[in-house]
């Protein structure tokens, strides 16, 4: 082998492509052709082969088409004038006697990313949606999605919309899936792909052919739709029955979603729905595929969220085995924390306590929380299991302990007696700062009931210069001070101490401010300090209403099966907070209800009309209103957002074109960053005749995203503000085109 | 939806990586290598999330498959993609490993168009993909010409799953019953949880369009059945002990009529030619448990200590199990091992921090102990030893969970051949799962 790209390699490829008797025999050109792509894929630079490998792909040899079309597609962006080339070729091809060859060359048409190459594809995806091979049919379905989104944002064609919703009565199950893809991609601006009556029972009726991918798919796109009668809705459920129980459990927790969503309003049917999936989805939590079993387990947390006590029976399935990944058995701990119930308590806390001894640290203080957490139920049991792990004197067991027994005291008062008693001679296996400061707390806020608590604050006291963590100095400070009103005489020394160490030594601002804080309010007497400081030390009914809550299912159905519960509903927020979405007015009820009517796709065209083409009557906006800059940040902060949205941007921002175009339509710039600068922010104002105020933020993170656009009114008008809107996107729009 | 697809190796080096959509980038292929692969701690989910991109990553020894999308999808989905693109590469040239992937590597990328289309899974049935795979695995020979032109056939058919106009010489089918039995028992035997997940895999190489009709010791058919003549089926029962097994849950392929299994719980189908899983399902009752653990673990002081493993085969005594494993986890201050043992072979591997005893073959209702000393290390980490549970793994010929297979009918209406001349093949085999027994 050659080395890697060298100019002798590549004359060489050049020469062997280009001889005459290779060409004339099969093997050895689909073996040259091979080797380039084998250059190719080990980081050579073969873009100078072009010309030779697009005459390769008119051979006859349906390999060999494949193999080019590899290569083209990879190179096709960096020489957009040579890519022209290999269109031709494909064209031709998109009329061969195989279909297979047929199928390809759409597919590698529409994998070409080169301006200008939608002219070429249109013509040739039409013949293939007419195509009488299904393998065809399935390529230019999708090939369509593909177009569409290489043109960006152009009107969408109608006609091409019809003959893909025609296709959906296709023989080909594949078809049809696809077909809906291609539809929803397509029509995302409308809402996707409309699910009326027919097309619902159409599918409905061949979900028999689907294969998994199709079934799963199918049935998200089910959820789409709202049946007319009850009758309907439990024909539907009686049809859908047997995925319930499906092989795949994609297509099970499918079914199961859309089963809770369809009966949302039937409670006892979704309890059912839930009792029937518990089968296949313990299955899924012990089958060998990891990943699986994780996905399910998530799910069944999320079930027992809403029925406490579902999985009870099946406790067991839920232990860890040994050689099962970290991540399986933290789920199981969760899922097994909230099946407890008075049957099964010892055994799963037996269990529990065998884990809180495992060689993984995260692993062992995970069962301990556990542990704590029921706790709020079976308090004693699990006081005795968490004392008795305080004598193996671990570090990270010990300050797991201590943790779990502070969050449980705040709950549970009634085992503070217990928990004082275990708490001396904790004080020299904790380490790290988590620990440390639940210990702390422990000790300052249940002090009188702990006899040595002073002596082991002193040992802090005394060693507080070390000490690294300012988090567990400032817990010492609250602490010292608490314990100082209850035993006076044992604390106020080295009470002393600490608040001159504090507020003379310590480096650290946060610390020493509250020394100072505490020295103040020490000077104030005794009696302002103790109404300060001594508050309620618990707080049951916190613990009380936790454990009540119990979700209902129609909170979580709609989030059923996708990534939230397998993220967590925190992971979740934070992951989509911020995520440029599609404009969502928050108070113009109007506009839902208006999207709700529109079922067919014509009034649906309309309404992108409409929304350009703003009535003016119903809003005119003052050509002369200055609000001062101030003005404008008082009334900014006092109003709730009344819209937000984002545009589509590209390229530059000139700020005099947009304040020139926006004075156009009477809004005002109040303050704008200059060109060029990252993030770029405007702000703006308009009023209208009746004296109500819209203040405008424009924020483009960095060049090239979109632009964040929050809208607040100063009266809330619904009709107004959609008007505002639309009125400053076509604004918006007009300038960014005129920038690129 | 699928953004992306990409093929690590151990270290992190890219060997796939097929693009379908704009929004995943070229550093998304980076992201996941330093914040999965190269991070420090172990995995933490099967699913990363990494700027809002969300990587599902399976591995494969030592192979890392993750897809990448930027969308709200459903997991279970996209995992059983992952598992499915496996199988396939399995079926094409076998393992998955570094040097088969980079060697079939063309084949990957065009099985890569085939079965994802712009994101969206496509055909994914190994034997409906042949028609379209141009590219040689490993075993697969040159194209003919007859098999090109049958594409229109195949693609057009009702039945995805099986092309029209097979034909073979010899009709034959071969059934397997594969299960792994899974347990966890305490250190007094009392068994904790125990169940068997099984699989029935069929290779048929028959002609035509042949319906089958297979048949089990289904507990609700057998009682079903049963209903008319009680009195005999009631006897028989009790005479010959178990007949029949409670199934917990079973699912299908594709190909199985789920109506009729739910009116007559009958399975009947048309299957698909070549290798494939006709049923999986899952039992937990009545299990026989091939092998039994005793240990006994003496710390004699702190330097020293016993170990005792007995293990019992409890099937009949006419019946070998094979591959017999034991693996008895010791202390990590391990510094000396001496082991006796009555059959196999006993090794400490130091590497491992376990004796590995193998046994190869062991009759049943037979016994075999195993005893080892083990000299500690005196170290003043206070930390117990967490005594990881003693494991184990086997094969033996028959079901654990006492599946019998009663029936495999064949009908094919069109061509002459009927259900006696189908050669039939039936094979249980059962391996252990994940069999643990603490100590």
């Amino acid at each position: 082998m050659p080395y890697l790209g060298g100019e002798e390699a590549l004359r060489e490829l050049r020469r062997a492509l280009s001889n005459p008797h290779v060409q004339a025999d099969r093997l050895r050109y689909r073996a040259a052709v091979l080797r380039v792509i084998r250059h190719m894929a080990q980081g050579a630079d073969v873009s100078g082969l072009f010309p030779e490998m697009v005459k390769a792909s008119a051979a006859a040899d349906v390999v060999q088409k494949k193999l080019v079309s590899l290569y083209v597609r990879a190179q096709a962006p960096r020489q957009p004038q040579l890519a022209l080339l290999a269109v031709n070729t494909l064209r031709k091809d998109c009329a061969h006697p195989s279909p297979a060859v047929r199928g390809l060359a759409l597919r590698s048409m529409c994998g070409l990313r080169m301006p200008g190459i939608q002219e070429y594809l249109q013509q040739p995806l039409l013949s293939g949606l007419r195509d009488k091979a299904s393998y065809v049919r399935r390529a230019a379905v999708l090939g369509c999605a593909k177009m569409l989104q290489l043109q960006g944002d152009s009107e969408v064609d109608g006609a091409l919309v019809n003959e893909l919703y025609s296709l959906l009565r296709d023989q080909d199950p594949i078809v049809v899936v696809n077909c809906l893809r291609a539809l929803e991609e397509i029509l995302k601006k409308e809402g996707g792909v409309v699910i009326n009556k027919p097309i619902a029972h159409h599918l409905l009726n061949r979900m028999a052919d689907l294969d998994q991918w199709g079934q799963s798919e199918v049935l998200t796109f089910l959820l789409r739709y709202k049946p007319r009668s009850e009758e309907e809705l439990f024909d539907i459920l009686n049809l859908l029955d047997g995925y319930l129980k499906s092989s795949s459990p994609s297509v099970v927790m499918a079914a199961t979603k859309l089963f809770l969503v369809l009966a949302r309003e039937y409670p006892h049917v979704q309890e059912d729905v839930l009792v029937r999936v518990k089968g296949p989805l313990l299955s899924a939590c012990t089958s060998e595929s990891r990943e699986l079993c994780f996905t399910a387990l998530c799910h069944v947390r999320q079930i027992l969220g809403s029925l406490p006590g579902h999985f009870s029976s099946h406790y067991k399935k839920f232990f860890c085995s040994y050689s099962e990944p970290h991540y399986i058995k933290c789920q199981k701990m969760e899922v097994l924390c909230e099946l407890v119930n008075d049957e099964n308590v010892q055994q799963v806390l037996e269990e529990l306590k065998g884990y809180c001894t495992d060689v993984s640290v995260e692993l062992a203080q995970g069962a301990i929380f556990a542990i704590g957490n029921i706790a709020r139920t079976y308090t004693e049991q699990c006081v005795g299991i968490l004392t008795e792990l305080l004598g193996l004197q671990q570090e990270h067991i010990t300050s797991a302990v201590v943790q779990a027994f502070r969050d449980l005291v705040w709950l549970c008062p009634q085992c503070t007696d217990a928990v004082c008693r275990a708490l001396p001679s904790c004080e020299d296996t904790i380490q790290d700062s988590e620990g440390k400061q639940a210990l702390i707390w422990l000790l300052g806020a249940h002090g009188e009931k702990v006899p040595n608590a002073p002596y082991v604050l002193e040992d802090f006291v005394e060693n507080v210069k070390s000490e690294m963590f300012p988090a567990v100095k400032m817990e010492l400070l609250t602490a010292l001070v608490r314990l100082f009103l209850s035993r006076p005489a044992e604390c106020q020394d080295m009470l002393g101490r600490l608040l001159y160490y504090c507020i003379e030594e310590e480096m650290d601002m946060a610390v020493r401010d509250r020394g100072l804080f505490y020295y103040r309010l020490l000077q104030s007497g005794v009696e302002e300090v103790k109404r300060v400081l001594c508050s309620p030390k618990s707080d049951p009914s916190l613990g009380l209403l936790e454990d009540q809550t119990e979700r209902s299912v129609n909170t979580w159905a709609s989030e059923f099966n996708t990534l939230a519960p397998v993220y967590g509903r925190e992971r979740w927020a934070l992951v989509t907070a911020h995520q440029p979405a599609e404009p969502s007015y928050t108070c113009s009820p109007c506009t839902d209800s208006r999207n709700r009517d529109t079922e067919s796709l014509i009034s649906e065209g309309n309404k992108e009309v409409l929304k350009v083409h703003p009535d003016t009557s119903s809003l005119t906006l003052i050509p002369d209103v200055y609000l001062t800059a101030e003005q404008f940040e008082k009334t900014w902060l006092s109003l709730e957002m009344s819209c937000h949205l984002s545009l589509p941007w590209c390229g530059t921002v000139h700020p005099d074109t947009i304040q020139t175009a926006l004075h156009v339509v009477h809004i005002h710039t109040i303050a704008m960053s200059k060109a060029g600068v990252q993030p770029w922010k405007a702000y703006l104002s308009a009023q209208d005749d009746t004296g109500c105020l819209f203040l405008t933020e424009l924020l483009l993170e960095a060049a090239d995203s979109e632009m964040q656009v929050s809208v607040k009114q100063s009266e809330a008008k619904p009709e107004a503000l959609q008007t505002f809107v639309s009125a400053l996107r076509t604004v918006m729009g007009t300038v960014a085109g005129l920038g690129s | 939806m699928i953004g992306g697809l990409f093929i690590y190796n151990h270290k992190g080096e890219v060997l796939i990586s097929r693009v379908y959509r704009d929004d995943i980038g070229r550093n998304a292929v980076d992201a996941f290598r330093v914040n999965v692969i190269h991070a420090r701690q172990q995995v933490r989910s099967p699913v990363t999330n990494i700027a809002r991109t969300s990587f599902f990553h399976v591995k494969r020894s030592n192979i890392w498959l993750a897809a990448v999308t930027k969308q709200n999808v459903n997991a279970a989905m996209v995992f059983e993609f992952l598992y499915k693109m496996c199988d396939v590469m399995t079926a094409y040239f076998g393992k998955i490993s570094e040097e088969n992937i980079k060697n079939n590597f063309v084949l990957i990328y065009e099985l890569l168009d085939e079965i994802l289309d712009f994101g969206y899974p496509q055909n994914s049935e190994t034997g409906a993909l042949k028609t379209f795979i141009t590219q040689q695995g490993i075993k697969s020979q040159f194209q003919t010409k007859e098999e090109q032109s049958q594409i229109t056939s195949q693609v057009t058919g009702q039945i995805g799953w099986r092309r029209e106009g097979i034909k073979y010489r010899r009709n034959e089918l071969f059934l397997d019953v594969l299960e792994s039995v899974n347990l966890l028992m305490s250190p007094q035997g009392q068994v904790l949880s125990a169940h068997v997940s099984g699989r029935v895999v069929m290779k048929s190489y028959l002609s035509g369009m042949p319906e089958c009709k297979f048949g089990m010791n289904d507990k609700i058919v057998i009682e079903k059945q049963g209903k008319g003549t009680a009195d005999e089926t009631g006897k028989s029962e009790l005479g010959s002990g178990k007949q029949s097994i409670a199934i917990d849950d079973c699912t299908f392929h594709q190909c199985v009529r789920l109506s009729k299994f739910d009116s007559e719980r009958s399975i009947s189908f048309i299957p698909p030619d070549g290798e494939f899983e006709l049923m999986r399902y899952r039992t937990t009752k009545d299990i026989i448990l091939p092998f039994r653990v005793i240990p006994l673990v003496r710390e004699v002081g702190r330097t020293k200590l016993e170990v005792k493993v007995v293990i019992k085969s409890n099937f009949k005594p006419s019946l070998l199990a094979q591959k017999i494993e034991v693996r008895i986890p010791t202390p990590l201050n391990t510094s000396g091992v001496q082991v006796i043992c009555m059959k196999g072979k006993a090794k400490y591997k130091a590497s491992e921090n376990a004796i590995v005893w193998k046994i190869k073959r062991m009759a049943g209702m037979k016994e075999s102990q195993i005893s080892a000393e083990i000299e500690l290390l005196p170290t003043n980490d206070k930390k117990k030893w967490a005594r990881p549970p003693i494991s184990m793994n086997f094969e033996v010929p028959f079901a654990p969970s006492g599946l019998k297979v009663r029936y495999l009918k064949v009908f094919e209406p069109k061509l002459n051949y009927s259900d006696h001349d189908v050669i039939k093949w039936v094979r249980y085999i059962g391996r252990s799962g994940i069999y643990e027994t603490r100590c």
